[in-house]
């Protein structure tokens, strides 16, 4: 017999209730509003509660100033019926514009994450000076938003209260400092510990981690080592005294403070397994801008809004498909490749490329309360178009994945599928098999094609110029 | 090695003094700028332009 108690009946009905609202999970903690989707558009409600702010908000100039910087998403107010159907909490419905793809902070490169902490600091600068203070300092509140770092969440503003510390600044060195720091002074793939640790890394833990020398680092010593020593020492002591009591010049040194500590911060990719990738392959220059044209001509020909690029490398065939106007999300699981995609992208301004650091073999997965509050990178999707290019040999024989099995998963995440088969006699498969031994007797093109039938109609098979690989063109059979 | 995360440990407090703190010394740093600023200004030297909404917007 399966028992339930009325306490959980009530939290699934309330789930229910909030699901048929369409209220989206990941904003359930804000008392100022929150985010519901209706008809496939994002709409957020301002609730009664956040009046005051909102309306400061709009009226002081800091809404224009910052979405002429492009720091922030413009929203428009819309006269939608509100989500809440008694309509007791709503002050107003607004609808910000839809961001092409919600991406979080394990899965961006240093860079990404330096510049988004710099917007959240640039960005709560302006908000003082029109007398507002940001109330979070959320890397999940930053989007890639054509090609910057943009604010997304329009009620993180309150009023400022001369006096009044920022009330954001655990958050901000949990989010932003503390991983930027040890992805530069220890290593880069410690940006995983995000993945762990939704509210940012905690400050002791980064103390412990980070080198010795970080001590003689004033930035460093202050706002993650004492921060961290402070916090076991003060551990529930009563402070609300002091409230009141900071100046504006020490918020003003505060912030400068934080901003040349995140400005010092480096990481240079190179070294790490593919940073030189395309100079050690083994096709000729025919075969490469072969692949290229036909990218290049599938894209323009079915128009795919929607594109992800797995195992993007640095981006050359993204950039083709973006041509063709497509949102490109060019993912690569290598953070020195990723990194060398995004100075590309912020370089050459490029708008609808969003470089993304993402392991294959263990993709995003749903974290958060009730492993809602962040999507799993399939959950983002479908997409319209799939790239994996030069990939096959890597899932199928590295990572020992049965072709049916990769054919079956490629199917779920896009309705159009662009696939490189690379051979067993091609000499970046035979450096596959170097140190391990061949148990792949299906690992041919007979039965690739025959695995992939299972879940496509195979539209074209090209074999590339000046090699043995061949790309193809499949559409999902869903 | 130790295993903080109690139940009721609060890192609230800490963050919040800790801040005080640090913004108060480096409020100073600000203020002796500031003033050594108009001391310049005094024998003509003009002050940099900080004001961020000049800054150029990379888009």
């Amino acid at each position: 017999m399966k028992m339930t108690s009325p306490n959980q009946n009530s939290g699934e009905a309330q789930h229910a209730a909030e699901r048929q609202r369409g209220q989206l999970s990941a904003s359930f903690r804000d008392p100022s509003g929150f985010l519901f989707s209706r008809g496939g558009i994002l709409y957020r409600q301002v609730n009664r509660k956040y009046e005051q702010e909102y309306a400061r908000f709009m009226e002081s100039g800091l809404y224009e100033k910052l979405v002429k910087a492009g720091l922030l998403i413009p929203h428009i107010e819309v006269d939608q019926p509100p989500a809440d159907p008694t309509g007791e909490t709503v002050y107003k419905v607004i609808q910000p514009e839809r961001v092409p793809f919600i991406s979080y902070p394990y899965e961006w490169s240093f860079g990404q994450l330096k510049d988004a902490a710099l917007a959240t600091l640039s960005i709560q600068r302006r908000a003082l000076k029109l007398g507002m203070s940001l109330k979070d300092a959320s890397a999940y509140n930053i989007q890639f938003v054509r090609g910057k770092a943009t604010l997304i969440d329009t009620l993180s503003f309150e009023i400022h209260k001369e006096g009044q510390p920022w009330v954001a600044y655990r958050q901000f060195c949990q989010h932003f400092l503390a991983p930027l720091a040890l992805m530069s002074f220890r290593d880069v793939r410690l940006n995983q510990l995000l993945r762990v640790y939704i509210d940012g890394v905690p400050l002791d833990l980064a103390s412990e981690l980070l080198p010795f020398k970080t001590r003689f680092n004033f930035g460093l010593l202050t706002h993650i080592h004492l921060h961290a020593s402070a916090q076991k020492r003060y551990s529930g002591a009563d402070v609300k005294s002091r409230a009141g009591t900071m100046s504006k010049q020490a918020m003003t040194g505060l912030l400068e403070s934080l901003d040349s500590a995140v400005r010092k911060l480096n990481w240079n990719p190179g070294g790490t397994e593919w940073g030189n990738y395309y100079d050690i392959t083994n096709y000729s220059d025919a075969a490469f801008e072969h692949k290229k044209q036909l990218v290049g001509e599938w894209s323009a020909r079915l128009k795919p809004a929607l594109v992800w690029d797995l195992g993007a490398n640095n981006g050359v065939f993204s950039r083709v498909a973006g041509e063709a106007g497509a949102y490109v999300v060019s993912s690569d699981v290598d953070p020195a490749a990723v990194e060398q995609n995004y100075r590309q992208m912020k370089s050459e301004k490029t708008e609808n490329l969003l470089p993304l650091l993402l392991d294959l073999t263990n993709p995003s997965p749903s974290i958060g309360w009730a492993n809602q509050e962040r999507d799993a990178f399939h959950g983002r999707g479908p997409a319209d178009m799939v790239l994996a290019l030069a990939l096959v040999h890597h899932l199928a024989i590295s990572n020992n994945v049965p072709l049916p099995q990769l054919a079956d998963f490629l199917a779920n995440w896009g309705k159009w599928l662009v696939i490189e088969f690379v051979p067993k006699s091609d000499s970046q498969v035979q450096k596959l098999l170097v140190s391990r031994e061949d148990i792949f007797p299906a690992y041919t093109r007979a039965g690739f094609e025959a695995a992939f039938k299972q879940r496509f109609n195979i539209r074209e098979a090209v074999n590339v110029h000046e090699s043995e690989r061949v790309l193809y063109l499949m559409e999902s059979l869903e | 090695m130790h295993f903080a995360p109690l139940p009721y440990l609060d890192p609230g407090s800490g963050s919040f003094l800790i801040q005080l703190l640090i913004a108060a010394l480096l409020g100073l740093g600000v203020a002796v700028r500031a003033s050594w600023g108009k001391i310049k200004g005094w024998f003509g030297v003009k002050p940099k332009a900080d004001d961020e909404d000049d800054e150029p917007e990379s888009k």
